[in-house]
């Protein structure tokens, strides 16, 4: 791709890239909440949240100009758009000559790409967390948290992949990035179906001859199957108790694997009550969003976390339809419930938003009751507990929908 | 005796002439009577002859006929009921220097706090800025604070300390001594019936004792009865509810008994700590009633007590639960809410739970465990929207239906008592209408008696 560079074209690149970055912050800069979730331009995310969600929504036809594009140009993204390959470059100019050790490498790009549409199959994509908008935006949307072990980790993803290719130049790009290894994919398979077509060749590292698009079908073909078997395997893992989870989130199992991590949700939540879970409930969740209803609740006027999910973890419902959907009941400690212990205490109770409690009072017996059927989980009732240290009306993890 | 003989008998004259409460007033007020020795406790005295009116039957209804009535005082500021709200009020205009009088239908002040034993003051402190601050403070920190001089009258006071508990025989007695030193008048066991008015304006009020029916003449008046007596009587628009109406009880002897068998027999509480070793106090919520309604009270009243006693006689015959008695039950009956004015503004539970500055504050609000932000409360909420002359505060300010949990609590009262106080003695310093008073002026006076405003 060299070759054919000149000076201008080298100059329309260079402002194409700067443009990109630019656009790609402007979605995630931690003083605004814009709702178009940056990760779902990524082919790659779109991809793998279609097939593991069985939805083409919104979001999914996002990645669809990027997907025909690359079809159709190869490694256009890398080059003109990826922020964090731009970031990368413009780093590596610190050091220009670093030698290409990993050459010899194999392609694990490739590898994690076929695991994770292999497992996307079976609505767990493993590694789809790797995309490079979902680690720039993850970046992005951890400055939004208070400052905490949480919210480092969650924002450490960039860092990480830039300190990688200082020391190994071009090294992510080409061997570990899984959106750049399917857009490499995406030219051989046209290969394969109009050979005549080679003379486009592929970007700089991969060339596949035509037998080697064989063997890469093969490869292929094993590495999802290794993905469907992994997959199942990581979920039958998992299985652990439920968590609260964002409104509309996935089922715990394909949760945790669907959400590509890039923090969206816990940028935009108005309330702040969705944080970056520190594997504080197993591995598989890992920088998952998790809701905490100490400071604030899921607000009855709000669907943002849904709109802003690039990979479908989190539903794209309207509002209507969010607020039928439950994190969990409410469920009260009546050893710690004042009220229940003779004091004039009714905060839980005026601040459901959904009516779903109730003083119930019986003589000397009172206290609150819920109402099942209105109860979302929301949480505005734990938040509003002024018991201590722990409320004592809480959220239990048990997501469904209300009756309509 | 002689001397007295003749004052009484002077006393006659001048009721006659209409001027006898004033000097009847002196007559109650002068002890040292009562310490001469001379005076036999049982003694004849002349039978007072006031001018009666009694009511009749015409056309089958009962006639009240039409009467000139004594003006027992004139005032500037007029507080009617002395619970926490009107004992605020009373206490801070008679320090601001206004000529005050308090009224108040029992014999003692603090109303649902002492004579309604719920004796945990809740919300008196809120997070602002990342702190914990207290916000019941001026007249209603300072009586709290008096309280720590004294053993037994007060706990979970101090520093790190929130929500306080009191005794109510130390509150009583304390009120008593601060209005004493205010200098405000106080007239216990006189129950106000009605309103005088002038114009648009309230100016006074009647009221009902056993020296009959008599006028208090005012150039401002507060309604702190927690029902809205007055301002419903002079026509403000008003809102009305429907509330749990309880009967609080104090158990003695709690220290000596088991509570972990009785917690086993279904006794989940025992009630709330009090200032004295061994006694409780125990809230009963009640059914939703109305608290206008005398048949309702008088019915509440049969049945919470026959409720309470039967409870404990349970009780102490539980096993573990041998030791406990009835101390008492609550002199007041526990009515939470009736009527609500339509004031200029009306303070919803969601403005509460914002954060939002309104630029007439007179008052914060706190939150119930200290824990969560501190709600501003305007002028608006203490102000008719149409009546001239009056104020409100306490358990009746003008709120949403939500908010009332928070706006009934004792420590909203004891602020919008106060800022009540301090806006009615600025509109009789100033000579104007309560509504055009000067919001700096009475924010400076507040902050000058240390209300906290944020
Ligand atoms: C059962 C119960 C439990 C509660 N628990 C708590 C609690 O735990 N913590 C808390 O902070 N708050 C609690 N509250 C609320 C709080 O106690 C009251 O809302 C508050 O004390 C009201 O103060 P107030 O001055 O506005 O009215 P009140 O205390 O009702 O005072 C009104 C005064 O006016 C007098 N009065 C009335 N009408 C007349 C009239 N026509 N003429 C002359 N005098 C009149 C009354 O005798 C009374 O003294 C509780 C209330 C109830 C009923
Ligand atoms: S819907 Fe609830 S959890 Fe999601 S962003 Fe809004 S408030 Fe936060
Ligand atoms: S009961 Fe609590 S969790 Fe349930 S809807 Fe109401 S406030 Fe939300
Ligand atoms: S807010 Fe907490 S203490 Fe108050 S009634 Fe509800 S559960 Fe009980």
């Amino acid at each position: 791709m060299t070759t054919g560079e000149n000076g201008r074209h080298k100059r329309l690149r260079l402002a194409a890239r700067w443009l990109a970055l630019a656009a790609g912050a402007a979605l995630v800069l931690p003083w605004w909440t814009v709702r178009v979730p940056l990760a779902s331009f990524s082919p790659f995310v779109a991809l793998c949240s279609a097939l593991a969600t069985h939805a083409v929504g919104l979001i999914v036809l996002l990645g669809v100009p990027a997907f025909v594009l690359a079809l159709m140009m190869p490694r256009w993204f890398c080059r003109f758009a990826c922020p964090v390959g731009f970031m990368q470059e413009l780093l590596g100019g610190l050091r220009p000559h670093a030698k290409t050790r990993w050459l010899r490498w194999p392609f694990f790009g490739r590898w994690f790409l076929l695991l994770t549409l292999g497992g996307a199959l079976v609505g767990y994509p493993i590694f789809l967390w790797l995309d490079p908008l979902a680690i720039f935006s993850g970046f992005f949307s951890a400055w939004r948290q208070p400052l905490t072990i949480a919210s480092v980790c969650a924002g450490l993803a960039l860092p990480v992949a830039l300190l990688f290719d200082f020391l190994l130049p071009k090294a992510w790009c080409m061997r570990v990035c899984p959106l750049g290894a399917m857009q490499e994919l995406m030219v051989v398979s046209r290969r394969l179906i109009r050979p005549r077509m080679r003379c486009e060749t592929g970007g700089g590292g991969a060339e596949p001859h035509p037998h080697h698009s064989m063997i890469l079908a093969r490869r292929s073909f094993l590495a999802a199957c290794i993905g469907v078997t992994g997959a199942v395997a990581a979920r039958k893992v998992r299985g652990g108790p439920p968590l609260l989870r964002p409104p509309g989130a996935l089922d715990e199992e394909r949760f945790t694997g669907v959400c590509v991590r890039c923090g969206d949700c816990t940028r935009v939540c108005p309330t702040r009550i969705l944080k970056p879970d520190l594997g504080e409930h197993g591995l598989a969740g890992l920088l998952a969003p998790v809701a905490k209803f100490d400071d604030g609740y899921c607000k009855e006027d709000c669907n943002r976390c849904g709109q802003v999910c690039p990979s479908g973890a989190i539903e794209r419902l309207p509002l209507a339809e969010k607020r039928r959907r439950v994190i969990g009941p409410a469920k009260v400690d009546l050893e710690t419930c004042l009220l229940a212990n003779g004091q004039d205490c009714t905060a839980c109770i005026r601040a459901c938003p959904y009516e779903a409690l109730k003083v119930l009072s019986d003589g000397f017996d009172t206290r609150p009751e819920l109402i099942l059927a209105r109860c979302t989980g929301c949480g505005a009732c734990e938040t509003a507990c002024p018991v201590r240290p722990h409320r004592a009306i809480r959220v239990v993890p048990k997501p469904g929908v209300l009756p309509a | 005796m002689k001397h007295t003989m003749t004052r009484r008998d002077l006393l006659k004259l001048f009721s006659a002439a209409g001027l006898g409460p004033v000097l009847a007033s002196r007559v109650v007020a002068d002890e040292s009577e009562h310490k001469t020795k001379k005076i036999p406790e049982i003694q004849p005295i002349p039978v007072e002859n006031l001018p009666r009116y009694p009511a009749f039957i015409r056309d089958g209804k009962v006639i009240q006929p039409e009467r000139p009535l004594a003006v027992f005082q004139e005032t500037d500021v007029l507080v009617v009921g002395g619970g926490a709200a009107g004992w605020a009020a009373a206490v801070s205009a008679a320090r601001a220097g206004a000529k005050t009088m308090i009224v108040e239908r029992y014999g003692c002040f603090g109303g649902l706090w002492t004579g309604g034993i719920v004796l945990v003051v809740i919300s008196t402190h809120a997070t602002e800025n990342g702190q914990m601050t207290q916000v019941v403070r001026g007249v209603g920190g300072e009586l709290l604070d008096r309280h720590a001089k004294f053993d037994h009258a007060i706990v979970n006071r101090g520093e790190t300390k929130f929500n306080p508990t009191t005794d109510p025989e130390a509150t009583m007695f304390l009120m008593d001594e601060m209005i004493r030193e205010s200098g405000a008048k106080t007239l216990f066991h006189c129950w106000a019936t009605d309103v005088i008015m002038d114009g648009g304006a309230v100016r006074g009020v009647v009221f009902e004792s056993k020296a009959g029916r008599q006028a208090i003449l005012a150039k401002v008046v507060v309604d702190t009865t927690g029902d809205g007596d007055i301002f419903a009587a002079a026509g403000a628009e008003h809102e009305q509810r429907l509330h749990a109406i309880g009967l609080v009880h104090r158990l003695g002897n709690v220290d000596r008994a088991d509570h972990a068998k009785l917690k086993a027999a279904g006794y989940k509480s025992l009630g709330a700590i009090e200032p004295q070793p061994s006694v409780r106090w125990v809230n009963l919520r009640g059914p939703s009633s109305n608290g206008l309604d005398i048949n309702v009270l008088t019915r509440l009243q049969f049945e919470h007590r026959r409720a309470i006693w039967e409870r404990v006689q349970k009780m102490s015959k539980t096993p573990g639960g041998e030791p406990l008695f009835l101390l008492q039950t609550a002199p007041q009956i526990g009515v939470r809410t009736t009527r609500l004015l339509a004031g200029t503004h009306q303070l919803t539970y969601k403005e509460s739970r914002e954060p939002r500055k309104f630029p007439d504050v007179v008052a914060v609000g706190g939150a119930q465990n200290g824990k969560h932000a501190g709600w501003p409360i305007p002028y608006g909420v203490l102000l008719p929207k149409k009546l001239d002359g009056l104020l409100t505060a306490g358990r009746s300010f003008c709120m949403d239906d939500k908010l009332v949990e928070d706006g009934r609590l004792i420590g909203s009262c004891l602020t919008t008592g106060h800022a009540a106080g301090a806006a009615a003695a600025v509109a009789v310093k100033d000579g104007c209408r309560l509504r055009d008073v000067s919001i700096p002026k009475l924010q400076k006076l507040l902050r000058e008696q240390g209300a906290y405003l944020g």
